[in-house]
């Protein structure tokens, strides 16, 4: 490890303990800001782990985010807290397993139309479920955390998936992600076990999403299917990570923060024209930085030099 | 059991009918339209509104809405789609781009949808009278809608397999590269290629309307189904499309009538999956 | 350290057409053979069915004694086989060196970290591209890509490689320099089957040529003697020349 990286820990991990802090010192509103913006952060970064260097756009973030929460408003009563996310966890693998397994082989486009429609799948399959089979709609969430303990969870969750994130990028793994998002048969004749790398990368990330959805749940006290499948999550996440770059580490992380609070402004000042301005924002996005805005920068810099 | 293979196929034709839009689009002007089922509401919507508000006929609102469908599409070709064809190195960077795009803006149309409508369902009563089919009852709406589909499809193929424009688009299709060596100006085959498509997706909007409740929100759901029925067709195959169309209503149709309304996602979805892992290149699909 | 490619009736069927028809060939470690035919007589589908690209309908493929024959890609890499691609196929967000260290890190053994970087420097070095790991792959000239595509192909450590009209597109002076890297090859005793067009390049570098026409072999043996024959003739001019 040489000094750069070194730095580079240090200061991660001084401002991990500095956000830490922060809901001793803040007010619960911005407490709760901050645990809406670790979620999307970690979302955001979770999503680009595998759709970032494979280009393989995953449309199901809040499939596998609905699930999470779902799975804790099923089980908290049932089990233990650090069972119930466990089980979360166990779940979002197995679903994740089940989408790669079926439409990872295949060319890209299959996966992203699959994704697309996964979300409102899982959320009819769960409404029919609780209809017919549980007679219920709708359940109720008594877990005793407050906001900020939600935040350190949180908080958790995302250094867990930054490093995760950074060891990736620094393995061969990394580097054959980044191959087989450019050529994967050239990949796969340089010795890469294409499938096999793609659906371990989708399994890690889904991994991830369910349980930042499961983590989220207790936030809502009352869950139903209509609340946590809202396809506007996957939306977020997409334009975050885009915004960004979601080819680089901090990319999903520079692109969540600002969106993150301006979402949270339209959404109180515009709540009707929502979806219309995000949308706007998202073809711009697409047109102006396709990679970017790290990357833009970076484009920036250079044209200035020469 | 005859009712419902009569709905069936009434569902199915509707599919039939929009799939091939979507196929053209996709197969022709290479562009992943996941906005498509949200211009299927829109067309709903407006139908809905020229029919209770002014009083329209369905079947004249087709005169008005199928060139509108066209004319949007072509402009949103011109102004969204055309610079990314330009930008796009290959075909997969143009799928990628056309795929964000496109998600953006079936945002945009459904937050328009949901502003003017609201997020409830919508429906209105056109020819709701019982007409008898082969020994079964089906509502006139139904009767109607299949002969529109089956009329609209069928003229479509005529134009494909028998025109000079028709054989212009498809060697676009076939060959996107040479098709330009043969004096086919391609940017206008995949412009047209794409209006048409969006004239399709009017054409079913307002033909569901007919006999099918709508909400601003249920055009991811029409999306998906198109999708899986061009998947299941083969891209870009006309022929493919319809049998695959009426197959998918078939299935919808008697999952709902004898396991459960609920699950005919579930199904559409488990079709889509044997099919994924059996023939991904489609029913018609060449391997 | 190369080992022998042993082919025995292999087979291969695209719907109605025979693309190949009971092909059978050997090569001995070392050995730089040239595998000629017009367009379309099957060349390139033997290739990809060596290389794991294609799955075939009949035959076995074995490397020093290792049944190949069905194994994706990624293994058949892994059993020593590289290979380059007839038109260049470079991976444009990897630097030149990054381009290498993919086949060192999953090539035969596992390179990785400082190691890796020697190596791939090493392989760069070797086909003439010294110094210039961290150039984009997308500012190479043509005849550079094809040298970095060589090193990224030598950088798993194959016992046999394929080149896939890997000469083909170069000027007169770029296309001795690429005859020249074969022959180096050659010295270090690597086993190389060829697909070629350029005559000039097989008799320079080919001690033995296998002929194909219509997917069938229709001749095998020294390059001097199998040049001259008249099947061969006909097949690559037509009737009138044989």
């Amino acid at each position: 490890m040489n000094m750069k990286t070194l730095h580079g820990f240090a200061l991660a991990g001084v401002a991990v303990v500095l956000l830490a802090c922060a809901p001793l010192l803040i007010s619960d509103y911005w407490t709760g800001v901050l645990l809406g913006m670790t979620g999307y952060v970690t979302l955001a970064t979770a999503w680009a782990l595998f759709s970032g260097p494979t280009r393989y756009i995953s449309l199901a973030t809040v499939a596998f985010f609905g699930v999470g929460a779902y799975t804790v408003a099923v089980l908290n009563e049932v089990m233990p807290y650090p069972l119930v996310l466990l089980c979360a966890a166990g779940i979002g693998m197995i679903m994740a397993l089940m989408v790669g397994l079926s439409t990872l082989r295949l060319a890209g486009v299959y996966f992203v139309i699959f994704t697309f429609g996964l979300a409102e799948l899982v959320r009819q399959t769960v409404s029919w479920w609780e209809v017919n089979v549980t007679y219920t709609m709708g359940r109720y969430i008594f877990l005793p955390f407050e906001g900020r303990h939600i935040y350190w969870q949180l908080l958790a969750l995302a250094v867990v998936t930054f490093l995760i994130s950074w060891a990736i990028g620094r393995s061969r793994f990394g580097l054959a992600l980044k191959a087989l998002g450019d050529d994967e048969t050239v990949a796969a004749h340089a010795g890469v076990d294409v499938t096999r790398i793609k659906l371990l990368l989708f399994v890690i990330s889904s991994t991830i999403i369910t349980l930042v959805g499961a983590i989220q749940a207790p936030r809502w006290t009352y869950i139903e299917p209509s609340i946590v499948f809202n396809p506007t999550v996957s939306f977020m996440t997409l334009i975050m990570a885009l915004l960004g770059g979601a080819m680089r580490l901090w990319g999903p992380l520079v692109g969540a923060v600002p969106l993150f609070l301006l979402f949270e402004w339209l959404s109180v000042s515009f709540p009707d024209h929502f979806s219309i301005i995000l949308g706007l924002l998202f073809i711009l996005i697409v047109f102006v930085m396709p990679n970017g805005v790290l990357a833009k920068i970076d484009d920036l810099r250079k044209g200035g030099r020469t | 059991m005859l009712e419902h293979v009569v709905n069936g196929l009434v569902l199915g034709g509707t599919y039939a009918l929009v799939a091939m839009g979507l196929t053209i689009q996709y197969g022709i002007a290479r562009i992943m339209n996941l906005g498509f089922g949200d211009m299927i509401i829109a067309a709903c919507f407006a139908t809905y509104v020229l029919f209770t508000t002014f009083a329209i006929n369905p079947l004249v609102a087709l005169l008005i809405l199928v060139p509108a469908g066209y004319v949007v599409s072509d402009l949103i070709y011109r102004i969204l789609m055309k610079p990314l064809v330009a930008r796009a190195p290959d075909e997969g960077a143009l799928e990628v781009d056309s795929i964000l795009v496109t998600f953006g803006l079936l945002f945009v149309i459904q937050g328009v949808l949901l502003a003017l409508f609201g997020g409830g369902y919508a429906s209105y009563s056109f020819l709701n009278t019982p007409v008898n089919v082969l020994g079964t009852v089906v509502a006139g709406n139904r009767l109607l809608a299949l002969v529109l589909s089956l009329a609209i499809g069928g003229a479509m193929v005529v134009i494909l397999f028998r025109t000079r424009w028709g054989m212009v688009l498809r060697a676009v299709a076939l060959a996107p590269k040479s098709a330009p060596l043969f004096g086919i100006d391609t940017d206008r085959a995949a412009r047209t290629a794409f209006a048409i498509g969006g004239a399709m997706a009017a054409t079913g909007g307002v033909v569901l309307s007919m006999f099918q409740t709508f909400t601003a929100t249920a055009g991811v759901v029409f999306t998906m189904k198109a999708l899986i029925v061009v998947i299941l067709g083969g891209k870009g195959s006309v022929p493919g499309a319809i049998v695959a169309g009426l197959l998918l209503g078939l299935v919808e149709t008697f999952v709902a009538a004898y396991v459960d309304p609920g699950l005919t996602l579930a199904a559409v979805y488990a079709v889509f999956l044997v099919l994924l892992l059996v023939r991904p290149n489609g029913l018609f699909g060449k391997a | 350290m190369s080992k022998p490619l042993e082919i025995m009736n292999l087979h291969k069927r695209f719907g109605g057409l025979v693309a190949v028809k009971d092909v059978s060939f050997k090569l001995q470690p070392g050995e730089v053979v040239g595998l000629l035919g017009p367009n379309g007589s099957g060349k390139t589908t033997v290739l990809n069915m060596i290389s794991g690209a294609l799955p075939c309908d009949g035959g076995t493929v074995r490397i020093g004694g290792t049944d190949i024959t069905m194994m994706k890609p990624h293994k058949v890499a892994k059993h020593g086989v590289a290979r380059t691609f007839q038109l260049v196929r470079p991976l444009p967000t990897l630097s030149v060196a990054e381009n290498v260290q993919l086949s060192l890190a999953f090539g035969k053994k596992r390179h990785w970290g400082r190691e890796a970087r020697a190596l791939a420097e090493e392989k760069l070095a070797f086909v003439g591209l010294e110094g210039r790991g961290d150039e984009r792959v997308g500012n190479l000239t043509y005849i550079d890509q094809k040298r970095m595509e060589m090193a990224r192909a030598l950088a798993s450590e194959p016992d046999l490689l394929l080149l896939d009209e890997w000469l083909a597109g170069l000027n007169p002076s770029e296309l001795r320099i690429g005859i020249d890297l074969v022959q180096n090859l050659q010295g270090q005793g690597m086993t190389v089957l060829l697909v070629e067009h350029i005559m000039e390049a097989v008799r320079a570098l080919c001690s033995r040529c296998i002929v194909m026409s219509a997917g069938e072999k229709i001749a095998e043996g020294p390059s001097a003697e199998v040049l001259q024959e008249p099947a061969v003739i006909k097949a690559y001019l037509g009737d009138d020349h044989a």
